[in-house]
C-alpha cells in the first residue's frame, strides 16, 4: 500500500511536471516542411484540446490536406444559435445548416503562410505563433485573455505540395501541384526538374557557355552572377539552369513539371482584365483547390477580422490594394491600417515613421505640401508616401495595377477583414551585424551568408560545385544553394528573431479586435396581473475592443451583416408588446480614436416590452459578426 | 409514294456512306449521284449492293430504318410518360437505366455531390463505335439550375430518351449520335430540385442551392423556412381579414382581388400576409429567412459580383462541379441552359461595342449593311412579311465578332420557328452559366426560359396577353379545373384566424401543368438537335486543274462548310481555345507544289488579271472557315513525267475532315 502511494505520487509528479514543461516541443534550427508541420500540428491539437482544434479545411491536387488550427478556448463564446428556440419546423428534413461553434461567436485572426511553397519562412512564424500561444496559456495572462476571448485560426501552409517539394524533395516550387498535361504532349507531368547528381536534391548546373548570362564571383568563385543583357565582359561566360534534363526526348527540358500556377492570383478580386478575358492564374477565381478551400473556410467564418498572408521575402509588409488604387478603400479602413497597424510595424522593424503618422493632427499640410512636390497623387491624398516596411502593391507612381486576383485584396474588399501580407526576411538587414546597401549588396550578402552557413552549419547549406556530365549539355558542374535556404530567412537564430518579431506583431493586432458585450440588462415592471407582469427591458450593449465591429468596407458588404440585440426567453411564457425580438445595434465603434475620424457611437441602448407569465427568466445576448456574441441575464426590478 | 421512298432509302445509303468514309457530307454526295443520272432501274441495285456491303462490314448500322412519318419510332422501346415530373430518386434511376439498355450509346457518372450529398448525374450519349466521345464535336445541355424550374429536367430527359430510343429508326438522329456528343445534366440544382418536386413548395421556391445564408442578417441562418400550414399538401398564400385591407374576395370566392376605388368597400375585407409558413424563431415576422444560399446563376465566374453571387464565384458544389464538368470535355462546342418562365430564347450576345467607338456611327452594324432601307425596326417588319420568325438585332459589336452576332441571329431565328411563340433575346452577363460558357469558354451558349403564360390559348380578347380572369377559364376549361387552391378558413398557432388559399397549385404557373409538359420537351428537344445538325462539317468541295503552259498546272481546291456554325466561335478565337483549321496539300512523286507570294495578284488571263484566289502558299495552309463559308486557294505545280496526282485534305478541330485526291493524266 504505502508502495502504491508512492507510485501514485511519482507518477502524478511527472505528469505535473511535464504538464508544466513544454508538451509539444518545438525548435527552428531547421524547417519544417509539410511533414514536421503535419506532425507538430497533431501532437499540438492532442495536447491541447481544450483549446484548440485541428480542421482539415480541404486537399491539394496530391491529397495533402490544407490544415487550420482553431485556438481558442473551448468553453468561451456561446453561440446564438443556442440562445434561440425556434419552433414548428418546416416537415422537409433539410439539415443543411451546421450547428455554430464556439470559436465563431469570438472575433476571428487568421494567419497563414506559404501560399507560395517556396515560400515558407511564413510557416515557421505560423508554427512559433501557435508554440506561444498554447505555452503562454494560464500562464501568461495577456495570451490567456486572447485565447479566451478571440480565435485564431492558423493555416500554416496554404499550398501543402508546394511546400512538400520545396523543402522535403528540397525542389523549389513557388505554385501548386497539378496534374496537367503543360505541353500537350499527352503526358502529364513527364518533364519536370531532375536529380541529375542523385543527392535527393534539386540544385543548379552551370557550364561554360560563351552565351551565357553568368560570371564567376572574384571574390568567391562558388558565386555567379548575373549579368545584364547588355553588359560586357572579357570573363568566362556560363549558363546557369536547374538540375534538369530532357526526360521524354522533346528536345526541351523541363517543359511539363508538376508546378501548377500562382495560387496568389486565384482569388476572385479583379481577375479579369478590364476586357473580360483572364487576368489572374487557373481556369476561374478559386479554381485551385487550396484557394477554395481559403475562400470557403473564410465565407463560413465571419467572424474572421484580421488576417495575415506571410509570404517572402524584403522584410516589409503590404496592405491592400494591388488590383486597384487605394481609391477602391475606404479613408477610414486606410487610417486604421496605415496609423494605426502601420505606424506600429514600421516601429517594431526601426523604419522611418512618417511625419503625418507622427502628427496627424497636421496631415492637411503635409498633404499640400506632397501635392507640390510628389508625382505620387495617392500620396498626396493622403499625406504621406508609404515607408519602406508598410507599403501597398498597387504602382502608385504609374498608376498601375500589381496584378490579378490578390489574396490581401479580395479578403479586405470581399470580406471586410484587415488583411495584410508580410514579405518576411530581408537579406540585406537580416543577417546578424551586417547591412548590404547599393547595387552589389546582394552580392556582399552571398559572401557574408557563405561564411554565415560554414559557421553556423558546417556548409550544410551549400552544395560545393562539383564535375559532372550533362547527358545533352556536356560538362559542367552541379552545385550551389540547397534550394530551401535559398530564398528563406536561414534556420536558427535569424528565423527565430523574425519569428518572435511578427508573432509580436500579430498578438498587437489580436488586442485590437472588437468585443461587443451586454453591459447592462435590466427589466423594469410597468404592469402587474395575476398570471403576468408587463416588463419594461432595457439594454445596453457597448463594444469594449479597440477597433469598431466592422470595417467600414465591411459595413457595406452584403453579407456581413450590422449587430443585432436578441431578447430571449421561453416562447410560451414570453410575448413582445414593443420592439422586436432581435433589434439592430448597428456598428459598434471602438475604444481607440483613428486620427481624423471622428469618435462613432460605441454603445447602444435597446429596448423591449413584453407580456411574461410567471417567473420566467429573461436573457439579453449581443451578436456581433465580428465582435462576438456575449450574454447577461435580464435583472427585473 | 414510291418516290418518297426511294429517297429515304437512298437517304440511308448515304448516311452509311458517309459514317464509312468518316466525313463526308451526305447531300455532297447526293449531289454527285444526281449528276452521274443514273437510270432509276439501276438505284435499286446500287443501294441493295452498298447494303449488302453494309451489312457485311463491321461498321455500325441502322437496324429498324423507320420510313414513313407515321410509322413507329422505338417510343416503346424505353417506355416511360411524359405527362408528369418525377422525383430525384426516380428519375435519375431512369437515366441509369437507360444508360444500360443502350450501352453503346450511352454511359452515365456523377460528376460530383451537391451540397446535400446528391449525385449529379451526367448521361454522355453518342456511338461509342465511331469514336470516343471526347472526339467528337459536342452538345452541352443542363436543366434547373434554379432548383423550381423543374421542367428543364423534363426537357433533358426527353432530349436524352428521343436520341436513344429514336436512334435504330431515325437517321437524323443515327447520324448525329454517330458524329457528335451530347452531354446532357438533367438536374443541375438537385437538392432544391429533390424539393421542389417532392414537398410543398410555391411555384419560385425553392431556388437556390442550399448553403446556409442569414437573409434577415438577425444572426441564424435559414431559422424561418416556409411551412404547409394546413397540411394540404400546397404551400399556398395567407390572407389576414383587415376592415382597412384593400383585397376583397371575388364573386366567384377563388381569389382575392383588389377592391379597386371601392374605398368604402362594406363587405369583408383582406389583407395578404404573405407564403404559408409559421415564425419559427418568435420574432414577428414569418419566412423572412428561407433556405437558400445565392442564385446559382450569378455563381459563375463571368461578370459575377458579389452582392448577387456571394460568397465566391462558384462557390457552389452544384455549379463548381458543372462548370469542371465542361472544362473537362474540351470538345464542346454549344451549351443550353435550362430555365423557366417567359418562353424565351436567350443567347450570349458579343459585348456591345464599347460607347467610345459605337459613337462613331450612331447606327448598328446591322443597319449600315441594310444602308438607308430603314431602321432595324422597320427592316424587321419588311423581312416579317416574307418570315413571320425572322429576327434582326440592334446591337453593334466588334468587327471580330460580327459573325457571332450573325451566327446566333441565324441560328435564334430557326430556334423561334421550332419552339413556336418564344421570343429570341440578349441574355444577361452576371455570373451566369451561358455567359460564362460563351465568354469563357467560347460555346455559343443558350438561355432558354421554358414555358409562361398560356397566352395562346388563354388569351381571347387577343391583347397577347392574359388576365386573371382569362386564366380561370384556363384552369377551368384546359386544365378542367385542377389547379386551383380555393381560400378557406385556417387557425394559425401564431396569426390566429386567417385565410389561406387563392392562389395555383404548384405546377400551374413556372412549371407547366402534366399535358403540357411533351409537346414542351419535344419542341425543345428539336431546337437542340437543330443547332447540332448545324456543327461546322468541312469538306474539300472541289479540286479542278487549268494548264498554265508546258508542265505547269494551276491547281484550285475549294474547302467549305456549309453549316452554319463556323469551326470556331470568334470569341473561342479570341480565347486561343481552338486550333485553325488546315489544309494540306500532298502530290504523287513527281509533282512539285511551287511557292507563291502572298502579296502579288495571279497572273491569271481566266480570272482577268485580278487577285481572284487565296494563293496556296505551301503544302499547309492555316485558315479558319465561318458558318456557310467557301474558300478556294489556288496552288501551282509542276508536273515532272507521266501521270501523277495532287490530294486536299482539310482539317479541323470541331468540324471534322474530308479529303479529295486528284488524278493528273498526261
Amino acid at each position: 500500500m504505502k508502495k502504491l502511494m508512492i507510485c501514485v505520487f511519482c507518477i502524478s509528479f511527472i505528469v505535473g511536471f511535464v504538464a508544466h514543461a513544454q508538451k509539444v516541443p518545438i525548435n527552428f534550427d531547421k524547417y519544417h516542411g509539410f511533414t514536421g508541420s503535419e506532425s507538430f500540428l497533431k501532437a499540438v491539437s492532442n495536447a491541447y484540446p481544450d483549446i484548440t482544434d485541428l480542421r482539415v479545411i480541404g486537399k491539394s491536387t496530391m491529397d495533402r490536406p490544407v490544415y487550420v488550427l482553431i485556438i481558442s478556448n473551448k468553453k468561451t463564446g456561446t453561440p446564438l444559435d443556442r440562445f434561440v428556440q425556434l419552433r414548428n419546423p418546416r416537415q422537409e428534413p433539410v439539415d443543411n445548416v451546421p450547428p455554430m461553434t464556439n470559436d465563431q461567436a469570438k472575433p476571428g485572426h487568421w494567419i497563414c503562410g506559404s501560399t507560395h511553397g517556396n515560400e515558407f519562412t511564413g510557416t515557421e512564424v505560423c508554427l512559433y505563433t501557435i508554440n506561444k500561444l498554447v505555452t503562454g496559456y494560464g500562464s501568461d495572462t495577456e495570451i490567456t485573455d486572447l485565447i479566451d476571448r478571440n480565435s485564431f485560426y492558423i493555416c500554416p501552409i496554404v499550398n501543402p505540395d508546394g511546400v512538400y517539394n520545396s523543402v522535403e524533395k528540397d525542389l523549389s516550387q513557388r505554385g501548386n501541384s497539378l496534374m496537367k498535361d503543360d505541353d500537350h504532349d499527352g503526358k502529364i507531368n513527364e518533364d519536370g526538374p531532375d536529380d541529375l547528381d542523385g543527392d535527393g536534391r534539386i540544385t543548379s548546373f552551370r557550364y561554360k557557355d560563351p552565351k551565357g548570362q553568368y560570371i564567376q564571383d572574384e571574390v568567391d568563385p562558388r558565386i555567379m552572377i548575373s549579368l545584364g543583357e547588355k553588359d560586357k565582359t572579357d570573363k568566362q561566360r556560363w549558363s546557369v539552369i536547374r538540375e534538369d534534363k530532357d526526360n521524354d526526348g522533346d528536345g526541351k527540358r523541363g517543359e511539363d513539371s508538376e508546378q501548377g500556377f500562382d495560387l496568389n492570383r486565384n482569388f476572385p478580386e479583379v481577375w479579369f482584365d478590364d476586357n473580360g478575358y483572364q487576368g489572374g492564374t487557373g481556369d476561374y477565381p478559386t479554381s485551385a483547390t487550396e484557394v477554395q478551400a481559403l475562400a470557403e473556410f473564410f465565407s463560413t467564418h465571419h467572424n474572421i477580422m484580421m488576417a495575415q498572408f506571410y509570404h517572402t521575402s524584403g522584410g516589409f509588409t503590404y496592405r491592400p490594394m494591388g488590383v486597384s488604387s487605394d481609391v477602391t478603400m475606404h479613408p477610414k479602413d486606410i487610417a486604421v491600417y496605415d496609423l494605426i497597424m502601420g505606424k506600429k510595424y514600421v516601429e517594431m522593424m526601426g523604419d522611418d515613421m512618417p511625419k503625418a503618422w507622427m502628427y496627424p493632427d497636421s496631415i492637411g499640410d503635409y498633404k499640400k505640401d506632397l501635392e507640390a512636390k510628389s508625382g505620387n497623387k495617392f500620396a498626396a491624398a493622403r499625406g504621406y508616401e508609404m515607408p519602406r516596411t508598410w507599403v501597398v502593391h498597387y504602382n502608385e507612381k504609374e498608376n498601375k495595377r500589381y496584378g490579378f486576383g490578390l489574396q490581401s485584396d479580395w479578403a479586405y474588399q470581399e470580406m471586410g477583414i484587415y488583411s495584410i501580407t508580410t514579405e518576411l526576411f530581408n537579406y540585406r538587414m537580416d543577417l546578424p551585424g551586417n547591412t548590404f546597401t547599393g547595387d552589389d549588396a546582394y552580392t556582399l550578402f552571398q559572401h557574408a551568408a557563405l561564411k554565415y552557413q560554414q559557421a553556423k552549419a558546417n556548409g550544410a547549406w551549400f552544395q560545393d560545385w562539383k564535375p559532372f556530365k550533362h547527358p545533352e549539355l556536356g560538362d559542367g558542374e552541379i552545385g550551389g544553394w540547397y534550394p530551401q535556404y535559398q530564398s528563406n530567412a536561414f534556420p536558427g537564430e535569424i528565423l527565430e528573431k523574425i519569428c518572435e518579431t511578427h508573432w509580436l506583431y500579430e498578438k498587437y493586432r489580436a488586442s485590437l479586435l472588437p468585443h461587443a458585450v451586454v453591459t447592462e440588462a435590466k427589466g423594469k415592471v410597468v404592469e402587474k396581473a395575476g398570471s403576468y407582469r408587463i416588463i419594461e427591458v432595457t439594454a445596453k450593449v457597448e463594444n469594449t475592443g479597440k477597433l469598431a465591429t466592422n470595417l467600414t468596407r465591411g459595413a457595406e458588404l452584403p453579407g456581413n451583416r450590422p449587430d443585432v440585440v436578441w431578447l430571449i426567453g421561453d416562447r410560451d411564457n414570453v410575448s413582445f408588446i414593443q420592439g422586436l425580438a432581435w433589434q439592430k445595434a448597428g456598428v459598434l465603434d471602438g475604444t481607440m480614436s483613428i486620427p481624423g475620424f471622428p469618435k462613432g457611437k460605441t454603445s447602444n441602448e435597446v429596448k423591449w416590452l413584453v407580456k411574461v407569465r410567471g417567473n420566467t427568466p429573461l436573457k439579453v445576448v449581443v451578436s456581433s459578426m465580428k465582435g462576438g456574441t456575449n450574454a447577461k441575464d435580464v435583472e427585473i426590478n | 409514294m414510291w418516290k418518297s421512298t426511294r429517297e429515304a432509302v437512298e437517304m440511308k445509303a448515304m448516311n452509311i456512306y458517309g459514317i464509312r468514309e468518316g466525313v463526308r457530307d451526305v447531300r455532297d454526295v447526293k449531289k454527285e449521284k444526281n449528276v452521274k443520272n443514273v437510270k432509276k432501274g439501276w438505284w435499286g441495285l446500287i443501294v441493295w449492293l452498298l447494303m449488302l456491303t453494309f451489312l457485311a462490314g463491321p461498321a455500325v448500322g441502322q437496324n429498324k430504318l423507320q420510313q414513313s412519318a407515321g410509322g413507329y419510332h422505338g417510343e416503346l422501346d424505353f417506355p416511360w410518360s411524359w405527362k408528369r415530373y418525377y422525383s430525384y430518386a426516380e428519375w435519375t434511376q431512369m437515366m441509369k437505366e437507360i444508360a444500360k439498355k443502350y450501352p453503346d450509346l450511352a454511359s452515365v457518372e456523377s460528376i460530383g455531390k451537391s451540397q446535400m450529398g446528391r449525385d449529379q448525374l451526367l448521361i454522355t450519349i453518342t456511338n461509342k463505335k465511331t469514336g470516343d466521345h471526347s472526339a467528337k464535336t459536342a452538345m452541352w445541355v443542363d436543366g434547373a439550375i434554379h432548383g423550381n424550374e423543374v421542367n428543364g429536367i423534363n426537357c433533358s430527359l426527353y432530349l436524352m430518351w428521343y436520341l436513344l430510343t429514336r436512334y435504330d429508326y431515325d437517321p437524323y438522329v443515327f447520324n448525329m449520335v454517330n458524329d457528335r456528343t451530347f452531354y446532357i445534366l438533367p438536374g443541375l440544382n438537385v437538392d432544391a430540385n429533390a424539393s421542389y418536386v417532392e414537398y410543398p413548395n410555391t411555384e419560385n421556391n425553392p431556388r437556390e442551392p442550399y448553403r446556409p445564408e442569414d437573409d434577415d442578417n438577425d444572426g441564424l441562418y435559414d431559422e424561418d423556412r416556409t411551412e404547409d400550414v394546413d397540411g394540404d399538401g400546397e404551400l399556398s398564400m395567407m390572407y389576414a381579414v383587415d376592415p382597412k385591407g384593400d383585397l376583397k374576395l371575388s364573386p366567384d370566392k377563388r381569389q382575392f382581388i383588389s377592391i379597386g376605388d371601392e374605398k368604402d368597400y362594406p363587405g369583408l375585407r383582406y389583407r395578404r400576409i404573405g407564403t404559408e409558413g409559421f415564425d419559427n424563431d418568435g420574432d414577428g415576422q414569418i419566412n423572412e429567412d428561407d433556405i437558400g444560399g445565392p442564385d446559382p446563376n450569378r455563381n459563375y465566374a463571368y461578370g459575377w459580383n458579389l452582392r448577387d453571387g456571394n460568397p465566391y464565384p462558384m462557390s457552389e458544389p452544384c455549379t463548381r462541379n458543372a462548370y469542371n464538368a465542361m472544362l473537362a470535355r474540351p470538345n464542346i462546342f454549344v451549351s443550353f441552359h435550362y430555365h423557366n418562365t417567359g418562353r424565351l430564347i436567350m443567347f450570349t450576345a458579343p459585348q456591345p461595342m464599347p460607347q467610345q467607338s459605337a459613337q462613331q456611327s450612331q447606327r448598328s452594324q446591322q443597319e449600315r449593311e441594310f444602308g438607308q432601307r430603314g431602321t432595324v425596326q422597320e427592316r424587321l417588319a419588311e423581312m416579317r412579311k416574307i418570315n413571320k420568325y425572322a429576327q434582326l438585332f440592334d446591337r453593334q459589336v466588334a468587327s471580330e465578332f460580327q459573325h457571332d452576332l450573325d451566327v446566333q441571329t441565324s441560328i435564334v431565328t430557326a430556334g423561334a420557328r421550332i419552339l413556336k411563340d418564344y421570343t429570341p433575346t440578349f441574355s444577361g452577363l452576371s455570373g451566369q452559366a451561358q455567359a460564362t460558357s460563351y465568354n469563357m469558354l467560347g460555346n455559343y451558349a443558350y438561355l432558354i426560359e421554358l414555358w409562361g403564360n398560356p397566352t395562346y390559348e388563354a388569351d381571347l380578347n387577343g391583347d397577347n396577353k392574359v388576365s386573371d380572369e382569362e386564366y380561370m377559364k384556363w384552369i377551368d376549361i384546359e386544365l378542367t379545373g385542377d389547379g386551383w387552391i380555393n381560400p378557406h378558413p385556417f387557425k394559425h398557432p401564431d396569426l390566429g384566424e386567417i385565410w389561406i388559399g387563392g392562389s395555383g397549385k404548384k405546377h400551374v404557373g413556372r412549371t407547366p401543368p402534366s399535358r403540357y409538359i411533351e409537346t414542351e420537351a419535344d419542341r425543345n428537344a428539336h431546337f437542340v438537335m437543330y443547332c447540332v445538325n448545324q456543327f461546322p462539317k468541312v469538306q474539300v468541295a472541289d479540286i479542278s486543274t487549268t494548264p498554265e503552259g508546258d508542265d505547269l498546272y494551276w491547281v484550285d481546291v475549294t474547302v467549305r462548310n456549309e453549316s452554319t456554325y463556323p469551326t470556331a466561335s470568334d470569341r473561342s478565337k479570341k480565347l486561343e481555345r481552338i486550333k485553325k483549321d488546315k489544309l494540306v496539300i500532298s502530290t504523287s512523286d513527281k509533282i512539285q507544289v511551287i511557292s507563291l507570294n502572298e502579296k502579288l495578284p495571279f497572273n491569271d488571263p481566266a480570272q482577268g488579271f485580278r487577285n481572284a484566289h487565296n494563293p496556296g502558299l505551301g503544302k499547309e495552309t492555316e485558315l479558319w472557315l465561318k458558318g456557310n463559308d467557301s474558300q478556294t486557294f489556288r496552288y501551282l505545280i509542276k508536273k515532272s513525267g507521266g501521270k501523277g496526282w495532287i490530294e486536299a485534305e482539310i482539317i479541323s478541330e470541331r468540324g471534322g475532315k474530308d479529303k479529295k485526291r486528284l488524278t493528273i493524266k498526261d
